[in-house]
């Protein structure tokens, strides 16, 4: 069987339905847009951040 | 070789003075113990010429190659409950309903280092923390007199103070843990450790100077670890606590590190604030406000710990304020971090209009990692719960080893343990994908991802109108940690 006859999730699924597109076109500007930018810039200032906390020193 | 003592109350711990030799510090074991170990231990049976693997591993490498003497072999202590008798001539433990185990404690390691004598020490959480704690634990196997006992709890040892300090222990604790746990990692001593820490041998003077954080980022990564190192960003970081207990919640105990102190801990679990009942919140919260304290194995104290969440005036004291990073042990396959879960969990609620999500202002979210196979063994054992449809999409998704669980609860949820909403996140997404789903779901409807395509991320998403979840109980995931029971 070669991967065009094998059957993806939704042709097992009954009940499924298209998703509202203007919802989720809400959804992908939100995360283009705002939220993974935001991602981005917070795991760059963690990636930071952990970079000077190498140096403390533990021994108590 | 075997004595056994009972105790009326904790003040006959005592009696370990006249049974021990000083170079295992009876005294002050036994008054560590009376004031840090509840009164349901009613038994201790002191098990001497006792030959334990981790100080073995230092004695070897350490001790024995000191001026002063040494003993090779420990002592090593057991707890038991009231209704546990010992036969002292047979060397026979009784106990009425013959499960030894179901009154069995744990045990207590004491090292003939004259200092810091406490050693490895696997102790039950329920005759230590508080009550309604949840703590990660595993089973730990123990021989004792031809009995295979078993005991539920956290690895835990004093500092050495000279071949290992309290980042050594944490990283130790931690690794045992791990070992105990799960079969793909090995076992590693307490002298393994230190060793693991350097790129050279440190020898014995080395280890006293204590480890940089980065050591201990080197002795997770060479026990066959990911090691993701977390720092926090200021005072005001309430992510960076949000991204700990996540950790924790999933089952993963955190090295931490206290710059401040330059001290080093295992957290390994938490306790809950009393739910404050049906009481809606008005804005929307997270789990880690919730949380009353954290769990700590620290090697200056018993283990399990309370900290916390915030600090207090004492400053003999520590909060959880005063850790500045931690470092989470991952398995391979986890590549989308907390810091993005962090962030993404809010926007769920821009498909609440499609999903029937509660309000924004009324939840509380938490989030953690499982895997595929643990959230199908939950959604199975609770099927009930859960439209047909649902149960099949969720058996037959193609899930990656690990996902992250989003939770969304009302404070109506939260005060009796249940949930609004979940959705399940590839752990293994990348930080830019738009969809890093595979599910979300409320008690009437779901949206359901197709991962099989790369970039038709709009395309890929089908909704499921869901029946006759409206009445039925919506669980909140309680699996990964283990609620004590004090005794």
């Amino acid at each position: 069987m070669n991967q065009k006859d094998e059957k993806g999730v939704f042709d097992i699924i009954e009940g499924l339905a298209l998703a509202d597109p203007a919802l989720l076109e809400s959804f992908k500007q939100a995360m283009t847009q705002e939220v993974i930018p935001e991602i981005v810039r917070v795991v760059e200032e963690r990636r930071m951040r952990a970079a000077e906390s190498r140096h403390c020193q533990l021994k108590c | 070789m075997y004595t056994w003592i009972p105790l009326k109350s904790s003040a006959d711990l005592a009696e370990l003075n006249n049974q021990l030799t000083p170079e295992y510090d009876p005294a002050n074991v036994a008054k560590k113990l009376a004031d840090g170990l509840s009164d349901a231990i009613k038994a201790v049976l002191i098990e001497r010429n006792y030959i334990d693997k981790d100080y073995r591993s230092t004695y070897y490498n350490f001790y024995s190659k000191k001026g002063q003497f040494y003993r090779p072999d420990c002592v090593r202590l057991h707890l038991f409950d009231e209704t546990v008798k010992f036969d002292q001539k047979a060397l026979k433990l009784h106990c009425a309903d013959e499960q030894l185990d179901h009154h069995y404690f744990g045990f207590i390691v004491l090292r003939p280092t004259g200092i810091a004598t406490i050693g490895r020490s696997v102790v039950s959480p329920d005759v230590r923390s508080e009550p309604g704690s949840h703590v990660i634990t595993t089973n730990h196997k123990v021989h004792l007199l031809g009995y295979k006992l078993t005991v539920q709890g956290f690895p835990s040892m004093d500092q050495h103070i000279d071949i290992s300090v309290c980042a050594h222990v944490a990283c130790w604790s931690i690794l045992r843990h791990y070992s105990e746990r799960y079969s793909i990692y090995r076992e590693f001593l307490t002298h393994d450790i230190t060793m693991m820490a350097q790129e050279f041998n440190p020898g014995g003077l080395v280890p006293s100077n204590g480890l940089k954080v980065s050591h201990a980022e080197r002795v997770f990564q060479e026990a066959g670890t990911f090691p993701l190192l977390i720092a926090r960003v200021g005072n005001d970081d309430s992510s960076f606590y949000r991204q700990l207990h996540s950790y924790v919640e999933s089952g993963f105990p955190l090295f931490a590190a206290m710059h401040g102190r330059n001290h080093a801990i295992a957290i390994v679990g938490y306790e809950w604030r009393t739910p404050a009942g049906a009481t809606p919140t008005t804005a929307m919260r997270y789990a880690w406000d919730e949380v009353k304290s954290l769990v700590a194995v620290d090697d200056n104290y018993l283990p399990y710990l309370s900290i916390p969440s915030h600090g207090g005036a004492d400053n003999s004291s520590y909060s959880c304020d005063d850790i500045d990073a931690f470092i989470v042990a991952l398995p391979e396959k986890v590549f989308y971090p907390a810091d993005a879960v962090d962030k993404l969990s809010e926007t769920l609620f821009r498909l609440g209009p499609g999903l029937g999500l509660p309000p924004e202002d009324e939840s509380i979210l938490r989030y953690f990692i499982t895997t595929g196979s643990a959230l199908r063994h939950f959604m199975r054992e609770r099927e009930s719960e859960f439209d047909r449809n649902l149960l099949e999409t969720v058996m037959s998704l193609p899930f990656a080893q690990f996902v992250w669980i989003v939770e969304v609860a009302t404070a109506a949820d939260w005060a009796i343990g249940q949930i609004s909403a979940r959705a399940i996140l590839d752990a293994t997404a990348s930080l830019r994908e738009v969809t890093p789903f595979w599910l979300i779901h409320s008690r009437t409807n779901a949206l359901i991802f197709d991962r099989s395509t790369v970039g038709d991320t709009m395309n890929s998403v089908r909704a499921l109108a869901l029946s006759g979840m409206s009445n039925t109980a919506f669980t909140r995931w309680d699996k990964n940690l283990r609620p004590t029971q004090s005794k």
